[in-house]
């Protein structure tokens, strides 16, 4: 595992995530109260417009056969505001032909109704122009014309500042105030966050008592959560210290049965008396070295930082390799042993040692409880691992205690205690299935049949 | 720019003639010259001008002092001549124009062609006599009415517009061809009083009514109606340019001259800096000067040219004149509706109307 990359804190991280969009819907508030002001800004001025135009138009008469105005110099004035536009006038007649005026204006084709507006560019000046389409007011003679007046945009500009702003000034006051409300909402809502932090800081490190600790809803899981591995840390150890006291329990017994037996030869002068001592603390200590080397077996299992390389194996060498092993002292025993394969490889991506012990386990489990024939067994589909005996076989109650370290299945026999543990722990490693059935369930006594079920994600 | 190219030569010859000059064509005779003090750091300076060069001398000799590095060309023109070389876009030589059309003026500085001045003197610039930053007017020129004293010895002076057409109405017999006055036709001044007349009261007409009963004679400068007083063909003049009135009044003891109490309209001479000046340093320098209170001193002291400048006092200064006249004083404005003086179709209708009220008492036309 890589040690963990300090992401940024979760204060920084709200703020980040709080902020960011605060201040962008910010600056597209300012981008639309400056088109707002704009806007509101041509409305009023165009009025000017709207109102010099008609002031004209209504001057525009018919005299000696062609159109005729006399130009009031007020419809002028009103084109001017206090920031002293540049104004520019121009009477059409009904053929866009020019007829008056301080400029040639030019026409405006889109849009509808009498009054159109256009923003436009007129010798290096930026113009807002206004066309006034009328006609003249007689009883014979209806003939069109337009009023063209335009001005500069030094009074509409000055009138979009104002407007804008004091938009501003609202809106930077907001955003102020906004930031502030944010920046104490994230501390408090980060309060609980500090009191579980402070909480477990200050704890016993030895301690695994649940934490006790009044949290918010989303706090109270991950409270909940850490309770919950507590406990779970809280039986791991009660086991450990379970099994520790029963290792050396089972260590010292037959240690200490070595020691007597020593000293009860000691006492003797016959040699013979002295072998017949050695030989069997010879094998009490093969006794103890198998037990010492399952607890070992058993501890690697059980070790959640050791990583075994599986790699494809097949399963029939493993089986043959298992007999092999056991044959000559089964064959002492006068048991019967043998494996059955398919005719063809059965591979299996597994550890291969782990198999073996697990096999070695289970024959010798089978010779020490009374079976006087053996069968290691390879099947397909599902592919598995089976060890069968004609022994006493397991009662059904007792099948998941068996499975647990020193459960022995009878009281007094010849084994650790040990081997169905093992044989459970590996399956477990290579999450393979493992089940426990009579051979026979008819027959007296039934046997035993341990089968390694391994499924498709098999693999340790 | 249509409008008043419709009708420039009239213009032309009116405007020229306003200035009172006796201007010879020789275009030497138009120049005046102050070349710098050191050839080597010569800095240049052109202006051109519708103003006598008499009225002038003063003023650029005083600025010529003050700035001896400045080569100084000042280029007298006619107001249209003036108008004419500045729209020819070849002729990029003028750094300042000066000129009483004051709607011509107008209209160069509103179609942009204007550099704004923004020197702290152009900054305090009373906002009534300048536009933007652009245009300014440095003088301030009261229209007047002159009468010869001995003519209306037992009679009401005409110190009023209402006065003047009691007087023209009642002595009508008596003064029939002895009042003159502007020839709207001719006279782009007589044109703009007219203008400025008729908006301010509709009995402006009466007025014109009365002068066509004493079938006033029109003129088309000042200067012509003054000579014509002075030598008695005249008794009373109306609408004439205070500022050459003044002068000649006081050399001429038997004429009194009034500025109507009723209301008097007030012309100013608009100067910019045009946007294509070769020079704008020293155009600006030279207009920031006219502005100054330096300048305008000169002007009020050395010329018959009101100034404007609000510190300064005495005869012929703005000041003086809202002092005496209060509310009547009305100054021509610089505004949008000196262009609609520039329409041609008002000009039309305004001269139709002038003529329709001036034959109304009479059949003979002016």
């Amino acid at each position: 595992m890589s040690p963990p990359v300090n992401s940024p804190s979760l204060y920084r991280r709200l703020l980040i995530w709080l902020l960011v969009p605060m201040l962008a819907l910010g600056a597209l508030m300012l981008v639309q109260a400056y088109l707002a002001s704009r806007d509101t800004a041509d409305r009023a001025f165009d009025r000017l417009l709207e109102s010099a135009s008609l002031s004209i138009a209504e001057q525009v008469k018919r005299q000696q056969g062609q159109l005729w105005m006399d130009l009031p110099p007020a419809a002028l004035k009103m084109l001017a505001s206090d920031a002293e536009e540049r104004i520019f006038y121009a009477l059409y007649d009904a053929h866009d032909n020019f007829i008056s005026g301080n400029a040639e204006l030019p026409r405006i084709d889109d849009g509808q109704g009498n009054m159109r507006f256009a923003n436009i560019e007129w010798h290096d000046m930026a113009l807002r122009l206004g066309v006034r389409r009328s006609q003249l007011e007689g009883w014979r003679d209806r003939q069109p014309f337009e009023v063209r007046v335009a001005h500069t945009r030094e009074g509409r500009e000055a009138l979009t500042q104002a407007l804008f702003q004091g938009s501003m000034l609202r809106l930077i006051a907001m955003a102020l105030l906004a930031i502030g409300v944010v920046l104490l909402g994230v501390r408090m809502a980060l309060m609980p966050l500090t009191q579980l932090r402070r909480a477990i800081r200050t704890r016993d490190p030895r301690t695994l008592a649940p934490l006790d600790l009044t949290l918010p809803r989303e706090l109270a899981e991950l409270r909940e959560t850490l309770n919950e591995l507590l406990a779970r840390m809280r039986r791991v150890r009660a086991n450990q210290e379970r099994f520790i006291g029963d290792a050396s329990h089972q260590l010292r017994t037959p240690l200490a049965g070595l020691s007597a037996r020593a000293e009860l030869a000691l006492r003797q002068d016959d040699p013979r008396a002295w072998h017949d001592a050695l030989g069997v603390m010879r094998g009490s200590a093969d006794k103890t070295a198998r037990l010492a080397s399952q607890l070992l077996s058993l501890t690697r299992l059980n070790n959640p930082e050791s990583m075994p390389e599986a790699r494809d194996i097949d399963l029939c060498d493993i089986a043959r390799q298992a007999v092999r092993d056991a044959l000559t002292s089964c064959h002492r025993a006068g048991i019967d042993l043998g494996v059955e394969t398919p005719p063809h490889a059965v591979i299996q991506s597994a550890v291969e040692w782990q198999l073996a012990e697990a096999l070695a386990n289970l024959i010798d489990n089978a010779c020490r409880y009374g079976a006087m024939r053996i069968t290691v067994r390879v099947g397909e589909a599902p592919t598995r691992l089976e060890v069968e005996d004609d022994g006493p076989g397991i009662p059904e109650a007792q099948r998941l205690l068996v499975l647990r370290p020193f459960h022995r299945g009878i009281e007094g026999g010849q084994g650790s205690g040990l081997g169905l543990a093992i044989v459970d722990g590996i399956a477990r490693a290579h999450a393979a299935r493992l089940t426990l059935a009579p051979a026979q369930p008819n027959a007296e006594p039934p046997g035993l049949r341990v089968r390694l079920h391994f499924t498709e994600e098999s693999s340790p | 720019m249509t409008a008043p190219r419709r009708s420039p030569a009239r213009w032309a010859v009116a405007l020229t003639a306003m200035m009172l000059s006796a201007i010879t064509l020789a275009d030497d005779a138009n120049v005046l010259r102050y070349p710098a003090a050191h050839e080597a750091a010569a800095q240049p300076l052109e202006i051109h001008g519708a103003l006598d060069n008499e009225l002038m001398a003063p003023l650029l000799a005083d600025f010529h002092a003050r700035y001896p590095e400045i080569e100084l060309i000042y280029r007298n023109l006619t107001t249209l001549a003036l108008y004419r070389r500045f729209l020819a876009e070849d002729e990029a030589s003028a750094d300042v124009v000066m000129s009483s059309a004051m709607p011509w003026q107008y209209q160069l500085a509103n179609r942009g062609h204007a550099r704004a001045l923004t020197t702290s003197a152009a900054q305090q610039w009373p906002q009534a006599s300048r536009w933007r930053q652009e245009l300014f007017g440095f003088t301030f020129e009261p229209v007047v009415i002159v009468y010869r004293r001995d003519a209306l010895a037992d009679l009401p002076p005409p110190d009023s517009h209402e006065a003047l057409q009691s007087l023209l109405t009642d002595e009508r017999q008596r003064l029939k061809g002895r009042v003159v006055t502007y020839d709207p036709w001719r006279s782009g001044a007589g044109y703009t009083y007219a203008t400025e007349d008729a908006h301010m009261s509709p009995r402006y007409w009466e007025l014109v009514a009365a002068l066509g009963g004493v079938e006033a004679a029109l003129a088309d400068t000042t200067g012509e109606m003054l000579d014509g007083l002075a030598d008695g063909r005249y008794a009373v003049g109306y609408n004439l340019l205070g500022s050459y009135a003044r002068d000649f009044v006081a050399d001429h003891p038997q004429l009194e001259m009034v500025i109507p109490s009723d209301y008097a309209l007030v012309t100013q001479r608009l100067v910019l800096i045009p946007k294509r000046a070769r020079h704008p340093e020293t155009a600006e320098r030279f207009v920031d000067y006219l502005l100054s209170r330096q300048g305008q001193q000169t002007i009020r002291d050395k010329t018959p040219l009101g100034t404007v400048h609000p510190d300064l006092e005495g005869e012929g200064t703005a000041r003086d004149l809202r002092k005496t006249l209060g509310d009547a004083l009305h100054p021509i404005a610089i505004d949008p509706s000196l262009l609609a003086t520039l329409d041609t179709l008002k000009r039309h209708s305004l001269l139709d109307r002038w003529q329709r009220e001036y034959t109304r008492l009479s059949d003979s036309g002016p």
